[in-house]
């Protein structure tokens, strides 16, 4: 049966773009808000990732300042117990440090006399002129720490401590202690952030850092410089900000933070003041992506609950939009259709062709037919073989009907024995050849099974059209040309076909 | 007996071929079997030595050093090694080969300081003593490590370099620039020379005297070694450039020379024609500095020795020092020796 699409049926009959318009609305709208959703959550976790890695930074720093600060207190009293003792042979007083246990608690212990004099060992001697430590020993206010360098003794990157140290009734000198740069990295280990914090000391003055704690324990101790490690990787976008966190760092402040990005992650590093170790500083760098990894697990359930909802609320879209397709369609049938033949009912057809009839007006490029038709001497089959026969009768004509004119036009059955059908076609002979067709088809319907009963049985119509714009210019007229073509065949013994002429 | 058994273990791991797949996809050529540097002598300790680099002359200046070790410290000394020096899964099969074969004490030059730890921690652990050359494991497992200190080395070099831009005539006032190249940025050797050339610079280089913070790199290829040269060459105030390794050293002559930028004061490491051409010229100021890696595996045979003999050592790690060859003192006898060891007596 034709749908009406290339009649331009009316809105009101089909309004299926109006959900797919509702649809994309809906669709635009939950992007957007999900969008929202998503900018806020970055935000969120970039003011977030920005202040924990500060803290956090702060505190490891702060931590390894502490650390550092109960070594050089525990060298102070040690040099404070040995200057209480008062010893005039530090010669003897080395010998005995030495050899005692509590020296194995260092890579060394030694002293320097106010001559500078050095009480070591020759391989420590070797390194006191080869990295200069006596400037060290001299900066000593009242501690001071060499900078790392690596241990002829052990093979290990070590750091010297200088405390200042009075012996022989007043004179003075420094005692010295040489520790691993192990027991920093060991003051830098920090359990639950040991996988991302990576920890550097570093020198303002040449840029040199040396790594405590990383992501590789074996890069530990390893030499490197700021300019190949931080500035290099970071790009041109931070050079700026770089530039102004290590000018803090030469201008003596203490304590200073940046944050940069390479590649996708988003780095914070701080760096504070080592006591005693002048002109070193600690750095600790944190990327973000270690704090939000939290809230970014979060972020992703959010999205995930975001789109089961959207998907859940699709599927009840469509699923409600086919059932009251559905239930529309059935109660569009029940308007539109005649129950017994499946043809438009009258006021159907007379909406229907209305319109297209206005649509076909307003273009004036084609003609149409309308065609009235009767069952001939239908009342008769209806008394002879029951009524059950007579619809029978109609619905396989009717079903004649859509085979022969469902593809171009509208059919409506009027009533009892009467259909009436709009063709998209004014042409006459195409017409009549369509009628003969139906003719033939109409001789094949039977009121029922048996052969025998309706041996003598021919079923028949009568047919009048007329032709639009041609015979009339709206539907009433048309139906009433039509109806009088019809009447004239009918008045000629039926069982024919004829069209509509101007006063006849 | 163990020499025998030492070369059957060598062909059958040989064509074993047990290499990892890594190793493979690098392209490195196997490890051979280890060969006897001298004559071998029944009785004597069997001293098996792991170099990085076969093919280059300067670990064959190594493998000489440990061949006059072994025959005047009465050892045997069997030596093999890697083709590329970033092999280290080659060297851990060596090292398992060695101690299959009975040695009595091991030399190694690590290809990897990092990922040959745990190894050199099971040799040493089965009582074989361990001695390191060139480089340093990071483990505290071993004996003793004879290497330079490259850390005093960078310092060295800028010392060097601020003495070379002093006699060019550059003043203390004049803004200059200084460029700077690296052979790896992962390379701790590297790494080292560069921080004592900061260490060093930062504290004795005038105010106006500046590094270029751009400091390139060339991942060890000559070809990309020039071409960051030729690109420092574009600072206007460009008056000294510092090679941290061979490749940046050679880079930086060889622009230095095609353009003829006698103003500019070039130091670098290792030696070579490029390198030696510009020393030699008279015209350039150039230095480079020479590691002395005959002693530190000659030294190493005889410490060796010393450790099978139930000698202890006093010190775990040996700075061998290096020499500094510039036009003054190329001729002076300890430079000319260390050349000579270097095979650096032709160039």
């Amino acid at each position: 049966m034709n749908t009406g699409k290339n009649f331009g049926i009316p809105r009101e009959i089909s309004k299926s773009f109006s959900f797919i318009r509702m649809l994309v609305v809906y669709l635009v709208i939950c992007g957007a808000g999900v969008c929202a959703l998503l900018a806020s959550f970055d935000i969120l976790i970039r003011k977030n990732n920005k202040k924990l890695t500060n803290d956090i930074c702060s505190l490891v720093t702060e931590k390894m300042n502490n650390s550092i600060r109960r070594m050089t207190g525990s060298a102070e009293n040690m040099a404070a117990l040995l200057s209480a003792q008062d010893h005039y042979d530090l010669g003897e007083l080395y010998e005995i440090l030495s050899r005692d246990s509590v020296a194995s608690e260092y890579v060394s212990i030694g002293f320097v006399d106010e001559n500078d004099h050095i009480y070591a060992s020759e391989t420590e001697l070797k390194e006191f002129e080869k990295w200069g430590l006596l400037d060290t020993a001299g900066q000593a206010d009242p501690v001071s720490i060499s900078a790392p360098y690596r241990s002829g003794k052990t093979g290990q990157t070590v750091f010297t401590m200088f405390v200042d140290y009075v012996y022989g009734g007043g004179k003075k000198g420094y005692l010295f202690l040489t520790y691993p740069l192990k027991e920093i990295q060991n003051m830098a280990y920090t359990e639950s952030l040991t996988v991302d914090t990576e920890i550097w000391l570093m020198e303002a003055d040449s840029d040199n850092i040396i790594q405590c704690a990383g992501p590789n324990k074996y890069s530990m101790g390893i030499w490197d410089n700021a300019l190949v490690t931080f500035r290099k990787p970071i790009g041109s976008r931070y050079q700026k900000e770089y530039a102004a966190w290590k000018d803090k760092m030469n201008a003596g402040v203490k304590s200073a933070g940046i944050t940069y990005r390479i590649g996708d992650e988003t780095y914070t590093q701080v760096y504070s003041k080592i006591d005693f170790m002048y002109g070193w500083y600690v750095v600790v760098r944190i990327p973000g992506s270690s704090l939000s990894s939290a809230i970014q697990q979060f972020r992703i359930s959010v999205l995930v609950f975001l789109g089961i909802l959207l998907i859940a609320t699709l599927i009840m879209f469509i699923v409600s939009h086919k059932r009251q397709i559905r239930e529309k369609k059935v109660l569009e049938n029940l308007s539109i259709q005649d129950p017994l033949t499946q043809a438009l009912n009258r006021r159907a057809f007379d909406f229907t062709a209305d319109q297209y009839l206005g649509y076909l007006g307003k273009t004036l490029k084609n003609e149409a037919s309308l065609l009235f038709l009767d069952v001939d001497y239908f009342k008769q089959v209806n008394d002879r073989f029951g009524h059950e026969a007579g619809d029978r009768i109609l619905r396989e004509f009717s079903a004649a009907l859509r085979e022969i004119f469902g593809q171009e036009g509208y059919i409506s059955r009027y009533g009892g024995d009467e259909f009436v059908v709009l063709v998209r076609n004014g042409d006459r002979d195409t017409i009549s050849g369509q009628l003969e067709l139906l003719r033939k088809k109409a001789a094949e319907i039977k009121p029922c099974d048996d052969p025998e009963a309706y041996r003598d049985f021919v079923l028949t119509f009568s047919c009048g059209g007329a032709v639009f714009p041609t015979d009339a210019q709206d539907l009433k007229s048309l139906e009433a040309g039509a109806d009088s073509a019809l009447y004239l065949v009918k008045e000629n013994g039926r069982d024919g076909f004829g069209w509509y002429e101007k006063g006849k | 007996m163990k020499r025998i058994t030492a070369v059957l273990v060598s062909m059958i791991l040989a064509l074993a071929g047990c290499s990892g797949s890594g190793r493979e996809e690098q392209g490195a050529s196997p490890a051979p079997a280890f060969e006897a540097l001298n004559e071998t002598v029944d009785g004597r300790p069997d001293l098996y030595l792991i170099v990085k680099n076969l093919d280059s002359s300067y670990w064959k200046v190594m493998i000489d050093g440990a061949r006059d070790g072994g025959a005047a410290f009465d050892c045997n000394v069997y030596c093999s090694g890697t083709y590329v020096e970033t092999d280290w899964e080659e060297q851990r099969r060596l090292l398992d080969e060695a101690v299959a074969a009975g040695a009595d004490a091991v030399l190694l030059a690590p290809d990897d300081s990092v990922m040959l730890s745990e190894k050199i921690e099971e040799v040493y652990g089965k009582g074989v003593p361990v001695v390191l050359l060139d480089t340093m494991a990071n483990t505290d497992s071993y004996d003793v490590c004879y290497m330079t200190d490259n850390l005093m080395a960078g310092q060295q070099a800028a010392e060097e370099m601020i003495s070379q831009l002093r006699k060019s005539g550059v003043s203390d006032s004049d803004a200059i620039q200084i460029g700077l190249q690296l052979g790896a940025a992962a390379s701790q050797t590297i790494s080292e020379r560069l921080a004592g050339f900061f260490k060093y610079w930062s504290k004795n280089a005038p105010q106006s005297w500046k590094i270029i913070p751009d400091i390139k790199c060339n991942d060890g290829y000559l070809d990309k070694a020039v071409e960051c040269a030729e690109e420092f060459l574009e600072y206007p105030d460009l008056r000294g450039v510092f090679g941290t390794n061979n490749s940046s050293t050679r880079g930086f002559a060889r622009v230095v020379r095609e353009h003829a930028r006698k103003d500019i004061v070039v130091v670098g490491f290792d030696y070579s024609e490029d390198i030696a051409a510009l020393i030699n010229d008279g015209g350039y100021a150039a230095s480079t500095i020479l590691q002395r890696q005959y002693y530190m595996s000659y030294t190493g045979v005889e410490t060796a020795r010393k450790l099978i003999d139930g000698e202890s050592v006093p010190a775990k790690f040996v700075d061998m020092g290096v020499v500094v060859v510039n036009e003054e003192t190329i001729n002076q006898a300890e430079v000319q020796e260390v050349l000579s060891y270097s095979g650096a007596d032709g160039l």
